[in-house]
């Protein structure tokens, strides 16, 4: 990938965490708490009602958020557009397959592609039943000293660790 | 277009941007971190933690600023934080990080995001029937350490204190990634 002459292009974590402080509470100030998985049920709001508005109108959980003319959906849709810009300016290419996932279960992109379907399903799932995700519940919840947030953030990293255990056993600390 | 959609559009490609920039829109740099190799984003997520609830403390005492507690369903929150911790151990992504990571241009983003659109809307279709089954009967509220601890700026120094150990511990017993 690179050699040891090389500095990582990724940012270190100290200054990087200072950054994201300082959108967290821009957004605290000018919004509100910060939160992505609502923008999934924005979208899907801002979808659906323009083939089938009764369906949205008698649903409670299509009520209690707005479409996708909001800040909701602003929001995800410019995490995408700073996801483009910061992959068009890194030294880093991407790639469809992780490499530790490569390794594990090898180079087939039906195989990796179906496991992020299913991944992805699962966390938005979830993270509508507690009522947030990682930003929405855990990063916010915890910054205003919310019990659901820090719950939910022990539980999610625990059960993430144990997963990714058995997902890619062999190859965790202390093997390469 | 309002402000609002304008604000939100700003903050989003400024926090897509920053979460690309620490690794966390890459899922073999996540898989890394939860499986202890390398402590950079479990350090990064909690520091940003940490001094936003400084900060927040900081706004509320000038009168700035919204908040909003998610109330705490004892079966909900658990059930979904387990549930949440599978599905983000398996693909490497949480719901924010899909939509930085598919416009960064990774093709197994796009899954995970299209896969959360289909999980939201399985959601939202049993609403009525799961809200009132697994939240609503233990939902015990917004509960806060502020109030278990009395006093806000309290309650902040203890998490504070808490979290810094959290995120020294990371630094010993995850693996080097970068230094500070």
């Amino acid at each position: 990938m690179q050699n040891n002459n090389t500095p990582s292009p990724y940012w270190k974590w100290l200054p990087a965490a200072f950054a994201l402080a300082g959108i967290i509470l821009f957004v605290f100030a000018t919004y509100g708490p910060p939160a992505s998985s609502s923008g999934f049920v924005s979208t899907l709001k801002g979808a659906i009602q323009t083939v089938a508005p009764d369906y949205v109108d008698a649903k409670a959980h299509y009520r209690m958020l707005p479409d996708t003319g909001s800040w909701l959906f602003a929001f995800v849709l410019g995490m995408a557009i700073g996801g483009f810009i910061a992959g068009r300016t890194f030294s880093i290419p991407v790639r469809d397959i992780p490499e530790i996932w490569e390794k594990r279960f090898g180079s087939s992109k039906v195989k990796r592609f179906a496991a992020a379907f299913a991944g992805g399903f699962i966390i938005l799932f979830a993270s509508r039943l507690a009522g947030g995700c990682t930003l929405g519940l855990f990063i916010s919840g915890s910054t205003q000293l919310a019990v659901s947030g820090l719950y939910f953030g022990v539980l999610i990293f625990g059960f993430a660790m144990l997963t990714a255990h058995f997902v890619y056993s062999g190859i965790g600390k202390g093997g390469k | 277009m309002s402000a609002e959609i304008w604000l939100g559009l700003l903050s989003g490609i400024a926090f897509g941007f920053v979460i690309q920039r620490i690794g966390a829109t890459n899922a073999d740099k996540m898989a890394r971190a939860h499986l202890m190799m390398e402590g950079d984003i479990p350090r990064f997520m909690l520091t940003a933690v940490l001094l936003s609830s400084v900060g927040l403390l900081g706004l509320q005492a000038v009168g700035v600023g919204r908040t909003l507690i998610i109330p705490t369903s004892l079966v909900a929150t658990s059930v979904a934080g387990i549930l949440f911790g599978l599905g983000w151990g398996l693909c490497g992504y949480c719901p924010g990080t899909t939509w930085a990571a598919a416009g960064e241009g990774r093709m197994d983003a796009v899954f995970a995001l299209v896969g959360g659109l289909a999980g939201a809307a399985l959601f939202a279709q049993l609403h009525e029937f799961l809200i009132p089954l697994l939240h609503a009967p233990t939902n015990v509220g917004q509960i806060t350490l502020s109030g278990w601890f009395g006093s806000k700026p309290l309650a902040v120094a203890v998490f504070v204190v808490v979290f810094g150990i959290c995120i020294w511990a990371i630094g010993i017993l995850w693996g080097r990634g970068e230094d500070v």
